[in-house]
C-alpha cells in the first residue's frame, strides 16, 4: 500500500507548523508540527498529555493556536469555529460520541446539515448509499440507542463524510471498540484513504499504528519528536521509545514457579445481568496461590458480571464462590475484602473511587472502620495511611485533602491498586487495570500485579488487551457469552486460536 | 467576533465561597443603586437603613439571628440530605409539620413546668418534621421513589393540614370566630438571650455544629459522603445504602421540624399557616450557597437573615416591597454567580454566537 507514494505525486493535505498553545499553567503545544499527505492514514502518537488532542483541536477549529500556521491543501487558514474547519473539509470524530439516541442513524447523520425539508425515505437512501460507498455497514433506519459502540462510531464517521470531510480526524477511535470492530475500522479507513481522503488517527496503541497506518508523527511534551515516519520502515519498539523518550521498560513475563493451594474457587456460578437476562452460565474457575489467571474475551461476555459476583456486588443465581477454602457465596463486599479479596474494578471513577472526595478519604475507602475511634475517624491516622500509600506506590498528587478528581488517570489507578494491594490480599481480582493508561502507567500497574503474584497471591486478571494477558498470565481462559469456552497456555497458544475462541468459534484445550 | 465562554479552573479559588458572597453583595448593591435611583429614592440612606436594621446594634443583631435560625436549620435539612446526593425539597412542609406537632404538645402540656414544656415543644418539633419525612424516606430507600417529588408534594399537604387545624379543631374560641389558633402558654415560650434573640439561636447553632462534625469527622459522615459521591462506590466500600438513605432523610426532616418548634415557641407564639414563611425554600438556597456542607450553613444563614431583615426594614421608608425583594434576589444572584466564577473563569473565544458551540469545559 505504500507503493502509491512512489507512483503518485504526494500532495500535502494538512500542514501544521510551529503550533503553540498555552493553557493556564500548562503549555499543551510547544511548536508542534504535522504534515499529512492526501490519501494516507497518518498516526499521531504520544502519551497522555503529550499534546495530541490539543493539536487536533487546533486543526479542527476548537482551539485557536497562540502561534503557528495551519494550512489545508496549501491554503493558510485561521479557523474560529469547528464549523469553519468543517467548511474547509476537516471533520473530527471525538472520543465521546455526539449522537441523539432516539434518532435514527440517518437522522443523526443529516442533523444540522440538511437545510431542506426532510423526507425520511430519501435521507435513509442517501445515507445508505454513502455508507455503502465506504464500506460502512449500517442500517440507516435503526435508532441509535439500539446500536453497539462500533456501529455508533460508524455513524459519527458518516456524519463527517456527509459533511464532505476530506480530512478525517479520529481521536482514539479504538478505545471503545472490540478487537474485531477495531479491525473492521481499519478496513474502512483504508477504503477512505484509497478514495483520496486523508485520515489522522490519534492513538497510543502501537499495534494498531503498525497494523494500518502509513505514516506516524510522534509528540512528546507538546513537541513533535518524529515527523511523518514511514510506518513500514519502523517498528513498535522504536515508536514506543520515541513516545516515552527512553527505551520503554516492558514488563517481563515472570518466570513460572510451582503454585500453591487454590485460593479462589468458583464453581457452577450463574448470574443475571443488568437487564435480568442470564449473563453468567455455570462458570468454573480456580486460581491458585502464586499464579496469574487471565480472562480474555470480547467486552460484554460476562467478565464484568463474574467480577461483580465474586466481589459481592451482584447476587449469584446458582453456584458457589470459595475464598481460601471458605464458602463466601453471597458475602458482602466488605466481608470479602476483609477475608482477603483485593478488587480493582473496571470502572475506576464510578465504583473504585469517589472522585469528589479527598485523596485521604479515597485511601481509606475500604478500611475506614479500622481508622475509627468511637464514632470518629482519626484524621491523623487516615492521613498517615494515605501518605504511606502515596509514597509506596509512587502516586503523584497535590495536597492530600484536595479532591481526588484532580489526579491524572495513571495516578488515580496507582492509588486504587495500591489501596487494594496494601493489605497483602490473598486473592487479587483486577478488571481492565491498565486500560487508558500511558506506557509508564501500564508498566507500573503490571509490575504491581506480578509482585502480588510473587508474594503468593492468587491473581485473576480480566483484560481486553490480549498482549497484556499473553505477557502476564500463567494460564488463560476465554469467556464467551457468559461461559468459559476455552483454556490456553499463554506460552504456546496461537493468537488466532485464542481469537477464534473469543468470538465463540472453537473451543481450546481443556474446556 | 469574540464571545465569552466559561472555562473550568483547574483549581477552585481559595476561600472562594466567602469571597464570592462578598463580591455578590457589592455587585448587587451597585445594581441596586440604579434601581433605587430609578424609583426615586436616595440609595445611601436606604443602604444605611438596611445595615442599621440588620446589623447596626445588638437589638438588630438579635432580630437577624432569630431570622437566621429557621433559615439555618432549613438549610441544614437540605444540606444533610445533599451530602448524600439526595434532594430534600420538603423543608417547608417539615417545618410546618414540626410546628403543628409542637403546637399539639403545647396544648397537652399546658400544666407542665416551663423547662419541661419548652423541651417537649422542641422535641415535638423534631418528631413532627421527622414524621413528615418518614414517608419519602421509606419510599426512596425501599422502592426508589424519587424523593424530590414526594418531599415537594408533602409541602402542600402540610399546609392544608395546618389550615384545617387552624380553621377547625384548634380554632381559638376567644378569637371572635377569626381562624386563629390559641397562643401557646407563656411558660412554654423560649427564654430570651438578649434583645429579642431567644434560646433557639443556641439550639440551632449546636445542632448545626453537631451535624457539621458528624459529616466531616465521623465514620457515619464518611459513609454519607461516599454515598453522595456514587452509590456504586458506596456498595463497593460495603456501605448499606437503604438504611442510610432512610435515616438521613428522617434526620433532615427532624432538623427542619426543629425550626418549626423554635418558630412556634420563639417568635410566632401561635400556630399560623404562614409560620414557615418560605424558610423551607430559602433553605435550599442557603444549602446551595454553603455548597451542601453543613459546616457552612450557619454563616450563610446569618448573612441571608441580615439581607432579609434589612430588606424588610426599608419598606417603612416608602420603598415598595417589590424593590426590597428585588434587592434580596440580586444579592443572591450575585453570590451564586460569584460562586460560579470561583470555579470557572470567563475567557473570550473567537466565534459568533450562532456558530457551533465551543466546548472547552462542561459547566456544572
Amino acid at each position: 500500500m505504500m507503493n502509491k507514494f512512489d507512483t503518485l505525486p504526494a500532495v500535502t493535505a494538512v500542514e501544521l507548523s510551529g503550533i503553540w498553545k498555552r493553557f493556564p499553567g500548562v503549555v499543551a503545544n510547544a511548536g508542534a508540527s504535522l504534515s499529512v499527505y492526501r490519501g494516507s492514514i497518518h498516526a499521531v502518537l504520544g502519551e497522555n498529555g503529550a499534546g495530541k488532542s490539543t493539536l487536533m483541536n487546533v486543526l479542527a477549529g476548537v482551539y485557536r493556536p497562540d502561534e503557528g500556521e495551519v494550512r489545508v491543501e496549501g491554503v493558510e487558514h485561521r479557523f474560529r469555529t469547528p464549523a469553519d474547519a468543517l467548511a474547509s473539509g476537516i471533520g473530527m470524530v471525538h472520543q465521546e460520541f455526539r449522537l441523539v439516541p432516539s434518532f435514527t442513524v440517518a437522522e443523526n447523520v443529516v442533523l444540522g446539515a440538511a437545510a431542506r425539508v426532510l423526507r425520511r425515505q430519501a435521507i435513509e437512501d442517501e445515507v445508505g448509499e454513502l455508507a455503502e460507498r465506504f464500506g460502512l455497514a449500517t442500517r440507516p433506519e435503526r435508532p441509535v440507542w439500539q446500536l453497539s459502540m462500533g456501529e455508533r462510531q460508524r455513524v459519527e464517521i458518516l456524519k463527517a463524510l456527509w459533511r464532505d470531510a476530506r480530512i478525517l480526524i479520529l481521536d482514539e477511535p479504538t478505545a471503545v471498540l472490540t478487537p474485531a470492530e477495531a479491525d473492521e475500522l481499519g478496513v474502512v479507513l483504508r477504503a477512505m484513504a484509497d478514495a483520496g481522503r486523508s485520515v489522522i488517527f490519534i492513538s497510543h496503541k502501537l499495534h494498531e499504528v503498525t497494523g494500518f497506518c502509513d505514516e506516524a508523527t510522534v509528540l512528546r511534551g507538546g513537541r513533535t519528536v518524529a515527523a511523518s515516519m514511514s510506518v513500514p520502515d519502523t517498528d513498535a519498539g522504536e515508536l514506543a521509545s520515541l513516545m516515552v523518550g527512553s527505551l520503554p521498560v516492558t514488563t517481563e513475563r515472570p518466570p513460572a514457579h510451582p503454585t500453591g493451594p487454590p485460593l479462589l474457587e468458583v464453581s457452577g456460578l450463574s448470574a443475571l445481568g443488568d437487564r435480568g437476562l442470564p449473563a453468567l452460565e455455570s462458570v468454573d474457575l480456580t486460581v491458585r496461590a502464586g499464579e496469574i489467571v487471565g480472562i480474555a474475551g470480547v467486552a460484554g461476555n460476562g467478565q464484568r458480571e463474574l467480577c461483580q459476583v465474586v466481589s459481592g456486588l451482584r447476587p449469584a443465581k446458582a453456584g458457589t464462590v470459595h475464598l481460601a477454602g471458605d464458602d463466601m457465596t453471597g458475602a458482602s463486599p466488605r466481608r470479602l475484602f476483609q477475608a482477603g479479596l483485593g478488587y480493582i474494578p473496571e470502572d475506576r471513577l464510578g465504583v473504585g473511587l469517589a472522585p469528589r472526595l479527598s485523596v485521604i478519604d479515597n485511601s481509606i475507602l475500604r478500611t475506614y472502620e479500622a481508622h475509627r475511634r468511637g464514632p470518629f475517624i482519626v484524621a491523623d491516622r487516615a492521613e498517615a495511611h494515605c501518605a504511606d500509600l502515596v509514597e509506596r506506590f509512587g502516586v503523584r498528587t497535590g495536597p492530600l485533602d484536595e479532591p481526588m478528581a484532580g489526579l491524572s488517570g495513571g495516578n488515580l489507578q496507582r492509588l486504587l491498586v495500591g489501596r487494594e494491594l496494601s493489605g497483602r490480599p490473598r486473592v487479587v481480582m483486577a478488571a481492565q487495570p491498565t486500560r487508558g493508561l500511558d506506557v509508564q502507567g501500564v508498566k507500573a500497574i503490571q509490575d504491581l500485579l506480578v509482585e502480588a503474584r510473587e508474594a503468593g497471591a492468587a491473581v485473576l486478571l480480566v483484560s481486553e488487551d490480549l498482549d497484556e494477558l499473553l505477557t502476564l498470565a500463567d494460564r488463560l481462559v476465554v469467556m464467551h457469552d457468559g461461559e468459559i469456552v476455552g483454556e490456553f497456555d499463554p506460552t504456546t497458544a496461537a493468537r488466532s486460536e485464542i481469537g477464534e475462541a473469543m468470538i465463540g468459534h472453537a473451543a481450546g484445550v481443556g474446556s | 467576533m469574540n464571545r465569552p465562554v466559561l472555562v473550568r479552573r483547574e483549581q477552585a479559588l481559595r476561600g472562594g465561597q466567602p469571597l464570592s458572597f462578598a463580591i455578590g453583595l457589592v455587585v448587587a448593591l451597585t445594581i441596586g443603586i440604579v434601581l433605587l435611583l430609578g424609583a426615586g429614592h436616595d440609595p445611601v440612606a436606604i443602604y444605611e437603613r438596611m445595615f442599621v436594621a440588620a446589623l447596626g446594634d445588638p437589638d438588630s443583631w438579635s432580630v437577624t439571628l432569630n431570622r437566621a435560625v429557621p433559615l439555618g436549620l432549613a438549610g441544614l435539612a437540605v444540606a444533610i440530605a445533599g451530602s448524600m446526593g439526595l434532594w430534600n425539597i420538603g423543608a417547608e412542609g417539615q417545618i410546618l409539620a414540626g410546628a403543628m406537632m409542637a403546637a399539639g404538645v403545647a396544648r397537652i402540656g399546658e400544666g407542665w413546668p416551663g423547662p419541661v414544656l419548652v423541651t417537649a415543644i422542641l422535641v415535638g418539633g423534631v418528631l413532627g418534621g421527622s414524621l413528615w419525612a418518614l414517608g419519602p424516606a421509606v419510599a426512596r430507600s425501599q422502592i426508589g421513589v424519587n424523593e424530590i417529588l414526594t418531599t415537594l408534594m408533602l409541602n402542600e399537604v402540610a399546609l392544608r393540614l395546618a389550615q384545617w387545624l387552624i380553621h377547625g379543631p384548634w380554632k381559638d374560641p376567644d378569637s371572635f370566630n377569626f381562624p386563629l389558633a390559641p397562643m401557646i402558654p407563656d411558660h412554654g415560650r423560649l427564654p430570651t438571650l438578649f434583645g429579642r434573640a431567644h434560646v433557639g439561636v443556641i439550639v440551632a447553632l449546636v445542632v448545626i455544629a453537631l451535624f457539621a462534625v458528624a459529616v466531616n469527622r465521623t465514620a457515619w459522615g464518611f459513609e454519607l459522603r461516599v454515598a453522595g459521591s456514587s452509590g456504586a462506590t458506596a456498595r463497593y466500600a460495603g456501605i448499606s445504602l437503604e438504611r442510610k438513605t432512610a435515616t438521613v432523610l428522617v434526620m433532615a426532616g427532624g432538623a427542619a421540624g426543629l425550626a418549626g418548634g423554635i418558630e412556634l415557641a420563639g417568635t410566632a407564639d401561635r400556630l399560623t399557616e404562614g409560620i414557615s414563611n418560605g424558610f423551607g425554600y430559602a433553605g435550599i438556597i442557603v444549602a446551595a450557597l454553603a455548597l451542601m456542607r453543613p459546616s457552612g450553613v450557619a454563616a450563610v444563614a446569618v448573612l441571608f437573615g441580615a439581607v432579609q431583615i434589612g430588606g424588610q426594614s426599608i419598606q417603612t421608608m416608602g420603598v415598595s416591597s417589590s424593590v426590597s425583594t428585588i434587592l434580596q434576589a440580586l444579592i443572591l444572584f450575585g453570590a451564586i454567580g460569584a460562586g460560579v466564577l470561583s470555579r470557572y473563569q470567563v475567557r473570550m473565544v473567537a466565534g459568533d454566537p450562532g456558530g457551533d458551540v465551543v466546548e472547552l469545559g462542561e459547566a456544572r
